[in-house]
């Protein structure tokens, strides 16, 4: 695979009340753009990563809708897959570039949650349940919590290290000046916050966010002397849309599977990744992502980020969610793949600032739809062109 | 809320539900309802695996959230499932009871 990032560029994420999708999606597509050093003339084709614009929005056919607005008129889609919408754009737009019929292309995430009461962005994301569990009144924080409390009884793991999960990814975020909560919290600061799904607590979820991000792929090579980074993995997989069908409720098959496609396509084992974006929805996604991504053992990850190992500033070998994750950054559901890939980008070509992992040259995306009934991943490597 | 085509559909699957024995897997109790639901929070859903193996996903009524645990009997009954406007049709569907087997 010979697919390159030439740009890479996200807005603040947050709760943006005085900003519209579309100048979400304009800014963050103009810094993109600008950060390849290009026009928009060049680009051939729109990768749109959304999920909620039709139900809350009432605004459907997207990919025109942005070509518009951004003043193209090429090929533009609209990549719909719930949490993980825009890492499955990202995946649409590899296969777009990998089959020959493009060779620049531009993945915008972007999604606007803020403007609806909680009660509807809540009935919203259930769009991505089944209907079982929308009449049994489940909600994802609640589909979650079924997932912690087996792992807790199975597992053993500990609500301290479940707080130890959104500790550390608000330190992260605190770090980074595009994220929703720039400020630190304790343990105790989890356990004191009210209860959404028993065991979850507030501060165990991600946020109702607003924001977009934006990326430039190309099949061209990156210029002379120029720091890039390179795409060498994209793997999606599914599951059963239900939490209830899966035999095993402390693991996403889909992304056991995605990352066993993903590690052959890389020709990588777990052990080379420096970086990951992992999908923490909630503090107990990121512990089950660390061992479905096989970076850790079955029941080996809590204890480990509450050891500090995957910390900025501790970590010996990897760092887990330096932008903050989907905790601490913010969750605009469809932004989030793509905004992983910026993370990335900026970890691998060393522009991280106070959050720069250092000397990372591989890094790992893990997006996640549902509560895990998709899942995409994407491994990304630093290329120092020699010429 | 569901068109009442969608509700009427629906009861082939219930029926099949309707009655049978299980045991709760996991649960939790749900503190922000979606919309439809605000009136009923907090409340208990649960994964329940009934007799044969299939699980369904419900809510655990007529108990107290506190004293759930993994393996607990529950029996599948029929009830109202989320509220609907004066003028929509009523939607039933499955929720769970403790149950004693005999």
């Amino acid at each position: 695979m010979n697919i390159f990032v030439h740009g890479a560029a996200t807005t603040v994420f947050g709760e943006l009340w005085d900003t519209s999708p579309r100048t979400l999606a304009k800014r963050v597509t103009r810094a993109a753009l600008d950060d390849a050093g290009m026009e928009s003339s060049g680009v051939e084709a729109l990768f749109v990563g959304n999920m909620l614009s039709g139900i809350l929005g009432n605004q459907e056919h997207l990919g025109a809708f942005f070509a518009d607005e951004l003043g193209l008129s090429v090929a533009a889609f609209k990549v719909e897959g719930a949490c993980a919408s825009g890492g499955l754009a990202m995946h649409n737009a590899v296969a777009a570039l990998a089959s020959g019929m493009y060779t620049t292309v531009v993945v915008l995430g972007v999604e606007k949650m803020t403007d609806h009461k909680p009660e509807d962005v809540a009935a919203a994301l259930m769009g991505a349940g089944t209907d079982e569990e929308r009449v049994a009144g489940a909600t994802f924080p609640g589909l979650y919590a079924m997932i912690a409390r087996e792992h807790m009884r199975l597992h053993g793991t500990t609500r301290a290290q479940l707080s130890a999960v959104a500790v550390k990814n608000h330190y992260h975020a605190s770090l980074n000046p595009n994220a929703q909560f720039r400020k630190p919290i304790t343990a105790k600061d989890v356990d004191r916050s009210p209860c959404i799904a028993d065991p979850l607590k507030l501060l165990d979820c991600s946020p109702i966010s607003d924001g977009a991000a934006a990326v430039v792929l190309s099949t061209d090579k990156p210029k002379k002397g120029k720091e890039s980074v390179a795409i060498v993995a994209s793997a999606v997989a599914t599951d059963t849309l239900a939490l209830s069908d899966r035999e095993d409720l402390v693991g996403l098959r889909a992304t056991q599977q995605a990352a066993r496609r993903a590690f052959t396509q890389a020709n990588i084992s777990p052990d080379d990744v420096h970086v990951a974006e992992v999908h923490d929805c909630f503090s107990i996604a990121e512990i089950v992502a660390l061992e479905d991504l096989g970076l850790y053992a079955k029941g080996e990850a809590a204890a480990a980020v509450e050891r500090g190992d995957v910390t900025l500033g501790k970590a010996q070998h990897l760092v887990v969610n330096p932008s903050g994750g989907l905790k601490g950054c913010g969750h605009p559901v469809g932004a989030t793949g793509v905004k992983q890939i910026v993370e990335l980008a900026e970890q691998l070509r060393g522009t991280a600032g106070e959050r720069q992992v250092s000397g990372a040259q591989i890094g790992l995306a893990h997006n996640v739809g549902g509560s895990g009934a998709t899942a995409v991943i994407h491994i990304l490597k630093r290329v120092t062109s020699s010429k | 809320m569901s068109s009442p085509v969608k509700i009427w559909r629906n009861q082939s699957h219930i029926s099949k539900l309707l009655g049978r024995d299980g045991k709760l897997v996991t649960w939790t109790v749900v503190y922000v309802p979606p919309a439809g639901h605000e009136q009923s929070a907090p409340y208990a859903v649960g994964i329940v695996e009934v007799s044969g193996g299939k699980r369904v996903t419900v809510q655990i009524v007529d108990c107290d959230p506190n004293t759930l645990r993994p393996g607990l009997h529950v029996r599948l009954v029929l009830r109202k499932s989320v509220s609907a406007a004066r003028d929509e049709v009523i939607p039933y569907g499955i929720k769970a009871v403790p149950h004693n087997p005999q």
